[in-house]
């Protein structure tokens, strides 16, 4: 009995340390797959016609001609769409047409001025045109179908009026005859509801195609398209097909959330057809076609995020983590070599590693304060946040990562190699240099990708020493520059950046415009992680084939 | 062997002399003999040379050193630094205040910075870092514990090589993408799935931590337990014990002192993380309460800063402060560090012993 327990409690023990193990594994999974599921719908997605113009717009890619024809093919399934919001608009929202009537009043008088009409004629033709005027804005604005129908008949008699004839004011008579036949099909009873509707309606044709016809160019880019993305376009589709209502049922109660078609609110009225027309052109609107978007590691984006590709901020990383292995690569494996070759039980070598240790140690945000404190506060050369200032301080944090793993490295070349080499003859630094380092080569070039990879990842350090959210790229200048002032070959190295590891940050919780644009803030947070991942994996790859040999496989 | 002589052209007399080059003209002569002499360099050297040798060797060892010593420079400037914009927030006050300004900073819950009468109280701040630190503890020790476990005495070879890259991966995943997971991901579920009125809080931070903590636990931990040896587990086995028994009563109490070092490593990794708990713990200052009720947003010491430090004009007192704030962070690990170097050296001589 007591042995059966044993062995069940053995057992259970095997299990949850295995279960352990899997249980990490799934985290890492949870974690890795949103991201890149999501991540990846920045690069891999459906796009739309209103992708290609913005892409031709904004950096003149792509063919003009299949662009032309993909934008007429369009435009001609528009057409009747826009036609069909603009007659039921007119009809329901009445105040353009109004403002409309008073600018054609404004015009007939001019143009009674223009012909030199007599006096006492001109005040008479203007009373009679603003009767007309007046009559037609009362039918305009009442509510009520008889009262527009009457009114909008005792414009339309004066139609044959001699004194309006060839002149602007027949503009009142085409008015008046649109308006009927509209008033004559809509229930103008509900005309607030309508316009309200009509409103949210507008605006989900404005999301899915851009600006209607005759509407002002916004001044944000992301305004000025449509949905560039077919995942965008479908949510503007669900926007204009169905209306969502959370109503109320008592108070006290949780609002319930109720989903009506927007077919149903207009129903038997002209624009009853437009969802339809929707549903069946769907591909000609928008002509989605599978994209793959690579220019998105390239590009700069517009208006936050919402457009194009995070080009600047791997760009920004790269200069920061290279710009510190500068620094922390001939320090660090020098250091390690000291350490592994030379050093001794010296008092002060054990002070030097315990200050690697600590070093190692320190948080990752006291290196942003040192970084500011020294860097930017105190050396005067450097002054303010920029590229040096950040990649000093990353380098400080990526010494004890270099130095410990290629005092590994060092450590791990057989000591025969040494010896041999001492036996030729060569000197204790000739055989570090010739020998001891080159058969280290690969542990420590692990090490320094490593450390790449913890560099490129960090954001704490570089939050007040050199890194911005939004900000030029750095500029390199041009060759003649270079030839006038040699000086500006090295101007980047002092102008702040945008690095990905902030960016990931900013795109997430500081910048509100790209919270519209999920597909940018996981494409970022990718980015990131899969420049650290595939650093951290080919230095996995080297070190298990530095292993293989060094067992003699 | 006497004297070795292989210099024949800066030994003329000697037994070799001239004999092989009686034939060469006088050009070819000159050239064979300088190859002659490339060649068989003297391996005993005169005395300048002998001397420069000295020096060369010493100037570059010395060099080596002073390269070695900017891991020292560096740990003393972060000191010098962080404690030199730290100190004015105490004196500022002149004597007096220091004592008041100490007390104030470490009991008074209240960081209100930027208030009329700014209260610069870090208690909140510390007791949010241990918080979070002790939330994520209580889930990676034990799974991190399990998992060392695991890979150390239970998994086959094979199966060791897969487990590690993944661990190794977790560890790789930068900081600001678990804190974007955090934000983007967890705290939308914890809201949907498990009702929180916010879902960036202390559970959320926690969690996250916990993820953080675990690489270093991992390795740490399975490091000291491979390092008990072969024959006290065989040993235990010898006695009749289960495997489950040899690890528990065996094995962890040898090793325990890098298992504790494992802990406390883990234990930095969590309360000096930054953009985590900065972007998951919700950012209000102030003392949890209930203790126990995790779905409550915290600040840490860590956020404060990243937060804080972005709006804060230089040399203002609240700059002040936030270094204070850093010192202190600074302190907790460095003391933390130099308890996980005492543990590892401890157990690297018991190791010795054995």
């Amino acid at each position: 009995m007591r042995t059966l327990l044993r062995q069940i409690l053995d057992k259970g023990f095997t299990t949850a340390s295995a279960g352990a193990v899997v249980l990490i594994a799934a985290a890492l999974l949870v974690v890795l797959i949103p991201m890149f599921g999501r991540g990846i719908t920045a690069v891999v997605f459906t796009e739309t016609v209103e992708f290609r113009r913005l892409e031709k717009d904004l950096h003149g890619r792509g063919d003009n001609e299949h662009l032309a024809r993909a934008l007429a093919d369009a435009g001609a399934a528009r057409e009747p769409i826009y036609t069909m919001l603009r007659e039921f608009s007119e009809g329901i929202d009445t105040e353009p047409l109004v403002k409309q009537a008073r600018d054609v009043y404004q015009k007939y008088g001019e143009y009674l001025n223009y012909h030199n009409t007599p006096k006492e004629q001109y005040s008479e033709y203007r009373k009679q045109a603003k009767d007309v005027r007046d009559g037609l804005v009362d039918a305009l604005e009442s509510d009520d179908r008889q009262t527009v129908l009457e009114g909008l008949d005792a414009v339309l008699k004066e139609k044959d009026n001699p004194v309006f004839a060839d002149s602007p004011a027949m503009e009142f008579f085409a008015m008046a005859q649109r308006y009927k036949k509209i008033a004559e099909t809509v229930d103008l009873s509900h005309r607030a509801e309508y316009l309200a509707n009509l409103q949210e309606v507008t605006a989900a044709i404005r999301q899915l195609l851009g600006p209607l016809p005759g509407e002002a160019t916004p001044p944000l880019w992301m305004d000025q398209y449509g949905a560039t993305r077919l995942d965008m376009a479908l949510k503007a589709k669900q926007a204009l097909l169905y209306d969502e209502q959370w109503i109320s049922e008592g108070p006290g109660k949780p609002m319930v959330k109720k989903i009506v078609a927007r077919k149903e609110q207009f129903a038997g009225t002209p624009l009853e057809l437009l969802f339809d027309r929707v549903e069946a052109d769907w591909d000609k609107l928008l002509q989605p076609r599978l994209r793959i978007y690579w220019q998105y590691f390239i590009d700069d984006w517009v208006n936050s995020h919402y457009f194009g590709g995070v080009g600047p901020e791997i760009l920004g990383t790269l200069l920061l983590t290279l710009m510190s292995m500068c620094v922390a690569i001939p320090l660090g494996v020098i250091s390690a070599a000291y350490l592994v070759e030379y050093a001794g039980d010296t008092v002060w070598i054990k002070i030097i590693r315990m200050c690697i240790n600590t070093l190692a140690g320190v948080p990752s945000i006291v290196y942003g304060l040192f970084g500011l404190a020294f860097f930017v506060v105190t050396i005067g050369a450097i002054g303010k946040p920029c590229i040096l200032a950040a990649s000093l301080t990353l380098s400080i944090l990526a010494l004890p990562v270099i130095i410990r793993a290629s005092e590994e490295a060092i450590r791990a070349v057989p000591q025969t190699y040494r010896e041999a080499s001492l036996a030729l003859g060569a000197g204790k630094f000739r055989t570090l240099l010739l020998v001891t380092l080159p058969a280290a080569g690969p542990g420590i070039l692990t090490g320094i990708i490593l450390s790449l990879s913890r560099a490129a990842g960090e954001t704490a350090p570089i939050l007040f020493t050199g890194v911005v959210a939004m900000g030029p790229i750095p500029s390199f200048g041009s060759p003649s520059q270079w030839l006038e002032n040699p000086g500006s070959l090295f101007g980047w190295l002092f102008q702040p950046t945008r690095a990905l590891s902030y960016g990931s940050y900013d795109i997430a919780v500081g910048d509100r415009i790209s919270m519209l644009a999920p597909h940018q803030q996981f494409g970022m947070a990718m980015t990131l992680i899969l420049l650290t991942v595939a650093l951290n994996v080919a230095a996995i790859v080297i070190r298990s084939r530095l292993s293989r040999k060094l067992r003699g496989c | 062997m006497g004297n070795f002589k292989s210099d024949q052209y800066k030994d003329p007399d000697g037994e070799f002399a001239g004999e092989p080059m009686t034939e060469v003209s006088v050009q070819g002569e000159k050239r064979n003999r300088k190859a002659a002499a490339e060649f068989t360099r003297p391996l005993l050297l005169s005395a300048s040379q002998d001397l420069a040798g000295y020096v060369m060797g010493h100037l570059g060892r010395t060099i080596l050193f002073l390269i070695t010593t900017t891991s020292v420079a560096a740990v003393f400037l972060i000191f010098y630094f962080v404690i030199r914009e730290a100190l004015p927030f105490f004196t500022t006050g002149g004597g007096a205040a220091i004592l008041a300004r100490v007390r104030e900073f470490f009991t008074d819950p209240g960081w209100y910075p930027v208030a009329t009468e700014p209260r610069y109280g870090a208690l909140a701040l510390i007791v949010g870092s241990l918080y979070v630190t002790a939330g994520a503890l209580v889930v990676a020790v034990p799974v991190g514990l399990l998992a060392g476990v695991f890979l150390s005495d239970i998994a086959p070879f094979g199966l060791r090589q897969i487990c590690k890259p993944v661990i190794e991966i977790l560890a790789a995943i930068p900081s600001v993408a678990y804190g974007f997971f955090a934000v983007m991901v967890l705290a939308p579920w914890l809201q949907t799935h498990l009702g929180f009125s916010s879902g960036t809080n202390a559970l959320n931070a926690s969690l996250i931590l916990a993820v953080m903590a675990l690489p270093t636990i991992i390795s740490v931990s399975e490091d000291a337990m491979t390092a008990v040896g072969r024959e006290i587990r065989e040993a235990s086995y010898g006695l009749g014990a289960t495997r489950a028994e040899t690890i528990v009563n065996v094995v962890i109490p040898a090793g325990h002192s890098g298992i504790l070092a494992a802990v406390i490593l883990g234990m930095m990794r969590a309360i000096g993380e930054t953009m985590v708990v900065w972007m998951a713990s919700g950012n209000a200052s102030r003392i949890p309460s209930p203790w126990w009720d995790l779905s409550q947003s915290i600040r840490t010491m860590t956020a404060t800063i990243a937060g804080d430090m972005g709006e804060t004009p230089k040399n203002s007192e609240h700059y002040f402060a936030l270094f204070t704030v850093g010192l202190t962070l600074l302190l907790f690990t460095f003391s933390l560090n130099l308890l996980s170097e005492y543990l590892l050296g401890k157990a690297k001589a018991g190791r010795g012993k054995r």
